[in-house]
């Protein structure tokens, strides 16, 4: 309650001051976040009473979650399907509903009605933790993103680093389940998932933060409202200054540095199934395994979320609605993610962390210093 | 990489322009040599059990016989007996066997592990069913029976009737002894037997330092099935030919089947017709890619992950193939099809429909390869995770006995198709493929050309068979209804199967039925050199180099 308090106060804060931003910041989908839209739509003023807030807050959060599940149950479960199999020639699911849709209920029910199997000496209460933490870091994440269409649960002044320090909640939840599983194929998984995230989250961050010295704000809101000024004009099109098209070399760094975060192809060591059988995630079934599974989709959406507010305009599009705009920016990371599966080989682990350390980090640290340059001698 | 044998090496003695000169051979042996028979390949020298370490070394570093082809252990009435075919890599057909008689109540011979490593898996094969200790083998074990397994199963005095306990000891750190260190960072691994990159039931015992390998022991058997015994009770004409189909049941079924169609062809003297051979050699050709498609699309399995469209790409092409053989065969996989003196049936009716299907697979094929050349060789991090990894050399190839792709990409080459011709091949226009570096990349490469290889002599076998004049199809020689080879007949004979040589051993007693079959798998022998090949890897080498090698258990196991 504090927190969203401290968060309303410090959006009001920036409302106050940033007049320059405040008309780009609405164009884009709205200053305001949610639960004060929701307060202004029932009449309660920008600042209501903390019990609502919270109250509001929790709708908000409610509905976020909500769609990202629907997206991971349609996306993981049906999408994943039916995109592998167009990679690889074949069909997929086309038996149980209207082109399959309906497996998404049969495999929803098939999931959750497994047993979930405890294996003995595995290290509880890790073991039973491990698979909250990794849905829940996702999902946390959400919590700063601009979504459009006036959905943002919270705007802080440092959105920028809460959702890193968010989505790398799920490195503790990868070493959790591996090292407590008891079982050696998880424990090289786990080691295997923290060492790389170690490896490729400083990237991330570091290029990430050559897009901040664009905007010269860590507010999630601003660096989706800088992106909507327009970058040039050709034949009477205008080009956005989406950062993907102003920096595109940090635009590839991060996507590379993204697939190894979600661990996916040519990343994907810590399950690296034919290895490792499923790493981290050997050991669990029933519930907790849909909960691993699950966490893992949503942080690829997450994945896909950051690149679209830091690279892609955030929710920014013609005609359709801002929300519909964002989750087609997800679904193209994700589309992409998948592209990779069915078509990269996996780097070996040590090679993986080779590139890590010595090629993603000094290109990420060069694509900082070249951006500080610019946008000073531009500024 | 042509049709041209390699040269001989003319300094081994015993070799003249007639053909091996076995007189030479037993001087340079001496005393060592008890008495010498004929077997129907080759000459055989008996030796004494405690000399054979002596009597190879010296057929091996004088005479030139660098290849331990097989190795078979029998019980006779009176006696054990091991024979070793040994061959020479540069020219197949230039063979020997030794035979190494034990006495019954004390069934030990000298073991031949440091004169060919490839003895040794061999070896315990030996003791594991027949029962005789080979002295000085570092590893004397069961090796397709559990430990606890009671008696040998292929010996006369076997209680098949007899129930077996069966525990698996699990968790037993091979390197345990040499830890004197507490501190020691190694972690054994159980890979398999229920393993996504197997292959099948293989159980390796790893010791892993960090990520890095620093012990691996294959631990087959899992899929041992007694089709040595089933074969021995089956008759020859007809009995035998389904169980091929199961030794490498991945496709290859009808290469197999060749194997035993050639040797039991020549140990009775079979004579196949032109035509059938023409058409024995466009499926085993058909069947030749239909295996490889299969390796290389379960070796990008194991390097790219579950998803791979390459995995998906070579099942989509494997299935015509499947089709086509279908059509021939009336079977996918086990297809029973090669008779001894020619094949079951003629191509189907109407033969333009057929031929026009072989070709428009054919002809779409180079296209096709170009896309696995697209998604795997060209492919940069496949080139990073592939080149210089799992390297066997030549010299270590040969002393395993590997052979097939795997040598062949360790630059031995070594093609029976061509050095120790069979069927159609000698009349048709083609190259066996080879490659120096001996890496896992090498080994995938040279399959996926070999595919090319096979190709282009399925395209001259349909030429054949379309210009064949309709009154002389003749599938099949005049056969006796009943096979009777003579009474102690001993043969070995070896194809190109899909893996590599596919030998079989028969000794017949005069009845209808072998006395002994033994397979030598190439598979078998390939599967041995992993621990080379795969120590001092990551894991993931491992697992690429294990795929690399191409096994199918099936095969391994028997």
């Amino acid at each position: 309650m504090s927190v969203s308090e401290i968060v309303f106060q410090a959006g009001n804060a920036t409302n106050g001051s940033g007049a320059a931003n405040a008309t780009n910041a609405s164009a884009a989908g709205g200053g305001q976040t949610f639960p004060e839209i929701l307060s202004g739509l029932l009449g309660l003023g920008p600042n209501p009473d903390p019990g609502l807030q919270f109250l509001f807050a929790i709708v908000g959060a409610t509905l976020i979650a909500v769609l990202f599940l629907t997206i991971a149950a349609v996306g993981g479960i049906w999408g994943k399907r039916k995109i592998t199999a167009a990679f690889t020639d074949r069909i997929a699911v086309n038996r149980v509903g209207p082109f399959g849709l309906l497996i998404i209920v049969a495999d929803a029910v098939r999931l959750l009605s497994k047993e979930v199997i405890i294996p003995d000496a595995v290290d509880r209460p890790a073991f039973d933790i491990a698979p909250m933490v990794l849905p829940f870091s996702a999902l946390l994440g959400f919590a700063v993103i601009p979504l459009g269409s006036g959905l943002q649960l919270a705007d802080p002044e440092t959105g920028f680093v809460f959702v890193f320090a968010a989505s790398s909640l799920a490195s503790l939840g990868l070493l959790m389940s591996g090292y407590s599983s008891n079982n050696k194929y998880s424990f090289l998984g786990g080691l295997r998932a923290l060492a790389q995230n170690l490896a490729y989250e400083i990237p991330l961050v570091v290029t990430g933060a050559s897009v901040v010295l664009f905007t010269g704000t860590l507010k999630l809101s601003e660096v989706v409202a800088v992106q909507s000024q327009p970058l040039l004009t050709i034949g009477g099109l205008t080009i956005p200054s989406w950062f993907a098209f102003v920096n595109p070399f940090a635009f590839v760094l991060f996507l590379i540095a993204n697939l190894a975060e979600v661990g996916r192809n040519p990343f994907d060591t810590p399950e690296a199934p034919g290895e490792l059988v499923a790493g981290y995630m050997t050991e669990y079934s029933g519930a907790y395994f849909v909960l691993l599974y699950l966490g893992e989709f949503l942080h690829i959406f997450l994945g896909g979320a950051i690149v679209a507010t830091l690279f892609l305009g955030g929710p920014a599009g013609p005609v359709l609605p801002g929300l519909v705009w964002m989750v087609i920016k997800i679904l193209a990371v994700y589309l992409f993610t998948q592209w990779m599966r069915s078509a990269m080989p996996r780097v070996r682990i040590d090679q993986m962390i080779e590139i890590g350390w010595k090629g993603l980090l000094v290109m990420s640290f060069a694509n900082l210093v070249l951006t500080a340059i610019l946008v000073g001698v531009i500024a | 990489m042509s049709l041209e044998r390699p040269t001989d090496r003319s300094d081994a003695v015993g070799v003249t322009e007639e053909g091996l000169d076995y007189d030479a051979l037993a001087d340079l042996l001496g005393d060592s040599v008890v008495s010498r028979e004929q077997h129907r390949h080759t000459e055989a020298f008996t030796i004494r059990p405690d000399e054979v370490q002596d009597v190879l070394f010296a057929l091996r570093d004088q005479a030139g016989f660098d290849h331990c082809s097989n190795v078979t252990a029998q019980e006779y009435e009176d006696r054990f007996e091991t024979v070793y075919n040994l061959k020479k890599y540069v020219d197949p057909t230039q063979e020997l066997s030794v035979v190494v008689p034990t006495s019954k109540d004390n069934p030990v011979s000298q073991s031949a592990e440091p004169v060919y490593r490839t003895a040794d898996w061999h070896e315990r094969e030996a003791y594991d069913l027949v029962g005789i200790q080979y002295e000085d083998h570092p590893d004397m074990r069961r090796i397709l029976l559990p430990e606890t397994w009671k008696g040998h199963p292929m010996g006369l005095d076997y209680n098949q009737e007899k129930p077996q306990i069966v525990t698996l000891e699990a968790h037993a750190n091979p390197l345990e002894d040499d830890e004197h260190d507490a501190g020691a960072d190694t972690m054994y691994l159980n890979i398999g037997p229920h393993h996504p990159a197997t292959h099948g039931v293989l159980h390796i015992e790893t010791v892993l330092d960090g990520e890095q390998v620093a012990h691996v022991e294959p631990d087959i058997g899992y899929l041992h099935r007694c089709e040595e015994q089933m074969a021995q009770q089956g008759t020859y004409r007809h009995e035998i030919m389904p169980y091929p189909d199961r030794w490498d049941y991945v496709s290859a079924g009808i290469l197999n089947e060749w194997a035993y169609a050639r040797t039991a062809e020549e140990l009775t003297d079979l004579d196949v017709p032109d035509y059938a051979q023409v058409i024995r050699t466009m499926s085993a050709e058909l069947c030749r890619i239909a295996a490889h498609m299969l390796a290389v699309g379960t070796f990008a399995l194991d390097v790219y992950g579950e998803f791979t469209a390459t995995f998906m790409y070579a099942f989509r092409d494997r299935e015509v193939v499947e089709n086509i053989l279908e059509d021939l065969t009336g079977q996918r996989l086990m297809f029973n099809y090669l008779r001894l003196g020619g094949v079951a049936w003629d191509l189907p009716e109407p033969r333009e429909d057929f031929f026009e299907k072989v070709r428009d697979f054919l002809d779409g094929l180079p296209h096709k390869l170009d896309e696995y050349h697209d998604l795997l060789t060209s492919n940069e991090i496949f080139q990073l995770r592939c080149a210089n990894t799992g390297v066997l050399d030549a010299e270590t190839a040969k002393q395993y006995g590997a052979t097939g792709p795997v040598a062949r990409a360790s630059g031995v080459d070594y093609d029976i198709r061509r050095d120790d011709p069979y069927g159609y091949y000698p009349e048709l226009d083609w190259d066996v493929v080879t490659a120096e570096e001996g890496d896992n990349y090498a080994r995938v490469l040279c399959r996926l050309q070999e595919v090319e290889e096979s190709a282009r002599i399925i395209d001259q076998c349909v030429d054949l068979l379309e210009d064949w004049p309709e009154d002389d199809r003749e599938i099949q020689s005049n056969v006796p209804r009943t096979l009777r080879p003579d009474d102690d007949a001993e043969i070995y004979r070896a194809v190109e199967g899909a893996k590599g040589e596919l030998g079989i051993y028969i000794r017949s007693d005069g009845t209808d039925k072998p006395a002994r079959f033994k397979i030598r798998s190439p598979a078998f022998s390939n599967l041995q050199t992993l621990p080379e090949i795969a120590v001092g890897e990551y894991v993931p080498d491992l697992i690429a180099s294990l795929a690399s090698l191409d096994i199918v258990l099936g095969e391994v196991d028997r």
